[in-house]
């Protein structure tokens, strides 16, 4: 895997989450994009367990526990502007493990599921993001694979981008601006994954429920 | 190769197919839970000791004994780290690293209370999950909110019989806490360790560790040492 | 008393110095006796210190040298000894007497013995049964002494002998002993032994090379003792013998032919017993080595042949592999078999009568049996090298990749390429088809190269290729011409399923592995050359090309290829050579002459002006196979001359 970019489609105007996604597709098809099966990436939310007597700072700190279907043996964990984790497939039992100390809020399970395509050198994923059974949003994944800096190939992959989803086309995404010359890593692109979902989490409880 | 590691083999790669299955062939998007791992796997274990003088023979004896593979020696640093709920005892992670292999992942391991279950059995069982990490993985469990108890440099040497693990090492004591380059052995004493990590229920494999113990034992006297006893 | 002059060996006192010996004088002095002793008391410590031998021992001195000292000598002594006793003696008084009495008789006996031996005043006459019987006396007991006395000494001897062949037996047992050890010693540098019980077992599986065979692979050592020791010990005697697993008695090897038609069914699995001459067997069991190793390489060979049979079960190919019995048959092209058989001749079976079989010895590949024990070894080294020692030591054994997949984030085209391994039998059916695809390029080359003389056709093999992939380098050339006619290089590559042919100018054509195909190829380009080698020669002759193709739209249909056409001019202008070759059709050249030259062309009223003349008239065909020449090039040249002017 080389340089990823993860970023949000918005729905388009009067059309639902699965049309926009039709139409992303269809683009990308004619492009001459290849399907190549699905994909998921699903993102759970720990948090602390009532407030444990020592660790006042840790408070409402989440922790996100991910899984993506391109490392299908790994095992992603991650805090908010904090380090991510790479680890393996035990790592869940772990977190069964620690259940006295981190419970799992089911209701914030987020995922994001959809097709992946191969055009050339780039991998899309074409995501719909869904809380439970309801669709929230489009996600947007675009991986260069011969590259590993940031900086060689940023243009390019924005030129690509820009070629099926026109105006929508994302700015730099915030991981990259300390990693302009670094080794892109996995980890990179589940922290976009992380703050995009989080994103469009926050977009739909705001105005719909206004609670946690 | 005994029949467990087959069948843990076997177990490993139809999971794998599964995944490169489930990948490729799209399915129904809602198949499967995502949350992988092996759960509850035990840890068998019998332990004892060996003076320096005799460290020698104890390996030789073992390299007769033992699988025919590279010998191996190795250099860990253990970091022992805990989490204080509020009531209870803390959880324990041991975090370790490879000091003659860097590239080798770090491995997470938690190890349960040891199983007090019927006495006949030979070996001492408790609960571990073993987990291949990324190498910030200290950053991340002070992240998490554990702390850093004690620390160790563990250096010696390892075997292989079949499911067999035995390690024979000594321990040090870190001078500055952190940096591994001034250490101080702990004991004029090597620690050796027979174990085997298999799933639940498998007993028949404490009978095997005791039966290659016998092999050792004028070399060295393993037990099954309860390590809340010792404390 | 055994010598002259020697002192009797007890003298007797009568009274001793002190009346009481003194037992010890304590510290003060004082001094305690030893009680004397009483009257029988005496007696019997005396009785004890009497010689009786010293008597007796004179007595056959004396008759043992009857030449020697007189008699009486001895006697007063003994006298004057026994004389002073009498006064202290009184009970022994009688004994004395007797044996007094009997030494005089014995004197006597002696006397008339000796007499009776000179034979001068006395003989001893034989006598009637009732005749006195001491005269039968003195023979009978010399008998009965010597018998004795020889009895006595054969018993020595006996003893002696017997020590000995004890100790004969013993070195020799200790030798062997240790040459036991020391053949152990040197089995135990070669091989894995336990001690199990009171047997020694040893391993000669590969298992702890990484063999994952269920074979046991267990051989006891034993001693050879069963030897007649009275025979020779044969000079290649072992005290150390092994004891081999039955099934692995015999000699096995694995057998890999390529075959072009499938025999029947019927009959398979059948074939392929020991054929070739099995070496005679010396006379006595071989070295344990050479029999170990035998019965290591039957494992060997057991397990490559279980390996395979399992993947050709397991493996979905188009046309199924086939096991039946020993033997495995796979079809790595259409028309064309593989088979690999596994042949085990045990001891038992070797004398049976080799089946008569004509086809097959030859078309053994040696080769792809060597390979198949060699991709055997690095399967074990796989297996070994691919569970190497946890680091850190905590983490579980298995693959070192899969413990980084995790941490890595491998993604799934990596964790695939983890899992891929290619079996046995794939390995050695790709390996098969690429020797199969060599071999029958050669061929065709060869063949080729021998049923056409003009051009010729050259093939250099490169000497080291890849089990998958081998090269050769193809010319096509005119003899005598070589260094002009340089056009046709072809480089042949030559896979596991088709043949990629690079041309000289890099141009790419896959041919596939039909013989057919390379054959019309080559072809095609040799009909090429031969314009290739006209064009050439025209630049040397200083003709100049007209015209040149290699591929010709007009005229006849080739069946294969196309034909190819130049036409060359004259330095002058005067002649022109227009040559056609097709692969099929063969050349054909023709000659255009300058209008002038035509006799019979017919007068035109057009064309009346001289300056016409200087056209090109029509073109004639040569008689080719009329030229002279040895080939092509050489008729190309000579015409070329012939139609240049000298000028």
């Amino acid at each position: 895997m080389g340089v990823t970019c993860v970023c949000q489609m918005p729905v388009a105007e009067g059309k639902s989450v699965q049309q926009t996604v039709e139409i992303l597709t269809r683009k990308l098809e004619l492009l001459g994009a290849e399907k190549q099966g699905t994909f998921y990436v699903d993102c759970e939310t720990y948090h602390t367990a009532a407030s444990p007597m020592g660790n006042q700072g840790q408070q409402g700190k989440l922790m996100y526990v991910m899984h993506s279907s391109e490392a299908p043996l790994s095992c992603y964990a991650l805090f908010e502007n904090g380090p991510c984790l790479i680890a393996d497939a035990n790592f869940d039992v772990l977190m069964v493990k620690l259940k006295g100390f981190f419970q799992n809020s089911k209701a914030n399970k987020i995922e994001s599921r959809g097709t992946r395509y191969q055009y050339c050198d780039f991998l899309i994923k074409i995501g719909t993001v869904a809380m439970g059974p309801s669709a929230r949003g489009i996600s947007v994944e675009v991986d260069y694979c011969p590259c590993v800096i940031v900086n060689d190939c940023w243009n390019l992959m924005v030129e690509f981008m820009q070629s099926f989803m026109g105006s929508h086309a994302p700015g730099l995404p915030s991981v990259f601006s300390n990693k302009h010359e670094s080794v892109y890593s996995p980890a990179d692109t589940m922290v976009q994954y992380m703050e995009l979902l989080n994103k469009i989490r926050k977009q739909q409880q705001g105005p719909v429920s206004g609670i946690r | 190769m005994t029949d467990t590691d087959a069948l843990r083999n076997a177990k490993r790669s139809t999971r794998i197919d599964a995944w490169c299955g489930y990948t490729m062939e799209a399915p129904p998007v809602s198949a499967m839970p995502v949350s992988g791992g092996t759960i509850n796997m035990m840890e068998y274990l019998l332990q004892g000791s060996v003076l320096d003088q005799s460290l020698e023979s104890l390996l030789h004896r073992l390299r007769g004994l033992c699988d025919n593979m590279e010998p191996g020696t190795f250099q860990d640093h253990e970091m022992v780290f805990l989490l204080k709920g509020q009531q209870g005892s803390p959880f324990v992670l041991r975090a370790r690293r490879s000091m003659d292999k860097p590239t080798m992942p770090w491995h997470l391991r938690y190890l349960g209370q040891p199983e007090m279950g019927d006495k006949s059995r030979h070996a001492l069982v408790r609960n571990c999950v073993d987990i291949a990490t990324s190498d910030n993985l200290m950053e991340f469990l002070l992240e998490m909110g554990f702390r850093l108890d004690h620390e160790f440099v563990a250096q010696g040497h390892i075997f292989r019989r079949g499911s067999m693990k035995i390690v024979v090492y000594k321990i040090f004591r870190l001078l500055v806490p952190g940096s591994t380059d001034s250490i101080e052995a702990l004991s004029l004493s090597y620690l050796v360790e027979v174990s085997v990590v298999a799933p639940a229920g498998q007993d028949v494999i404490s009978e095997e560790m005791r039966n290659f113990a016998e092999q050792l034992k004028p070399l060295v006297h393993l037990e099954k040492i309860d390590p809340k006893r010792v404390m | 008393m055994s010598g002259p002059g020697s002192a009797p060996a007890v003298r007797i006192s009568i009274e001793s110095a002190c009346e009481k010996q003194v037992q010890e004088v304590g510290l003060d002095g004082s001094e305690t006796y030893v009680q004397p002793l009483d009257m029988s008391q005496n007696l019997a410590r005396l009785a004890q210190r009497i010689d009786f031998s010293t008597g007796s021992g004179g007595e056959d001195e004396a008759g043992g040298s009857p030449s020697g000292r007189d008699w009486g000598a001895s006697e007063p002594e003994d006298e004057e000894g026994l004389v002073k006793f009498q006064p202290s003696l009184w009970p022994w008084d009688s004994v004395r007497n007797n044996v007094r009495s009997a030494l005089t008789e014995m004197c006597v006996l002696y006397d008339v013995l000796n007499i009776v031996k000179d034979k001068r005043y006395m003989t001893l006459d034989p006598v009637s049964q009732d005749g006195l019987p001491p005269k039968q006396n003195p023979p009978i007991l010399q008998f009965v002494s010597k018998k004795k006395s020889l009895t006595g000494a054969s018993h020595i001897l006996l003893k002696g002998a017997e020590r000995l062949t004890k100790s004969v037996a013993e070195t020799q047992e200790n030798k062997r002993q240790r040459d036991f050890n020391s053949e152990l010693l040197r089995l135990r540098q070669h091989w894995k032994l336990r001690k199990v019980g009171d047997k020694i077992l040893g391993d000669l599986s590969y298992r702890s090379a990484g063999s994952l065979f269920p074979h046991h692979g267990t051989f006891e050592v034993i001693k050879n003792t069963d030897l007649d020791w009275d025979k020779k010990i044969p000079d290649d005697y072992c005290p150390l013998d092994v004891q081999i697993p039955s099934d692995l008695e015999g000699s096995a090897y694995l057998k890999v032919s390529i075959q072009k038609q499938s025999p029947d069914i019927g009959d398979l699995g059948t074939i392929n017993l020991f054929k070739r001459p099995l070496p005679k067997s010396k006379p006595g069991a071989p070295h344990w080595q050479t029999k170990l190793e035998a019965a290591q390489n039957v494992l060997l060979c057991k397990e490559i042949f279980a390996q395979l049979s399992r993947e050709a079960v397991q493996i979905k190919s188009q046309i199924p592999h086939i096991v039946v019995k020993n033997q495995i048959i796979s079809q790595p092209f259409p028309g064309l078999q593989l088979s690999i058989s596994l042949c085990h001749s045990s001891n038992d079976k070797k004398y049976q009568k080799p089946t008569l079989e004509k086809s097959s010895t030859e078309d053994h590949l040696y080769v792809l049996e060597h390979n198949l024990h060699q991709l055997i070894r690095e399967f074990h080294k796989q297996n070994l090298s691919s569970s190497v020692m946890p680091h850190p030591a905590s983490a579980p054994f298995g693959h070192k990749r899969m413990r980084l997949a995790g941490p890595q984030a491998f993604d799934r085209s990596e964790i695939t390429s983890l899992q891929q391994t290619e079996g046995l039998l794939e390995k050695i059916i790709k390996q098969a088809k690429h020797i199969f695809l060599r071999r029958r390029t050669a061929r065709t080359i060869d063949s080729l190269a021998s049923r056409i003389e003009d051009p010729q056709i050259q093939a250099h093999w490169s000497n080291i290729n890849d089990v998958y992939e081998s090269s050769v380098k193809v010319l096509i050339t005119s003899q005598g011409y070589e260094q002009i006619c340089k056009s046709i290089q072809l480089q042949l590559n030559i896979g596991v399923e088709q043949i990629r042919v690079v041309h000289r100018d890099g141009r790419v054509i896959i041919l596939s592995h039909q013989e057919q195909e390379l054959q019309d190829f080559l072809l095609s380009q040799m009909s090429q050359h031969q314009v290739h080698a006209v064009q050439q020669l025209a630049k040397v002759m200083g003709w100049q090309v007209l015209s040149f193709s290699n591929h010709v739209g007009l005229g006849p249909v080739e069946s294969i290829g196309n034909a190819s056409a130049i036409t060359v001019t004259s330095p002058s202008g005067d002649y022109a050579i227009s040559v056609r070759n097709g692969p099929e059709s063969g050349s054909k050249v023709m000659v255009q002459f300058p209008r002038c030259q035509v006799k019979d062309l017919p007068k035109s009223d057009v064309l009346q002006d001289v300056k016409w003349n200087y056209l090109r008239g029509p073109f004639k065909e040569v008689q080719w196979n009329k030229m002279e020449g040895h080939n092509f090039v050489y008729k190309m040249e000579l015409l070329m001359a012939a139609l240049t002017p000298c000028s």
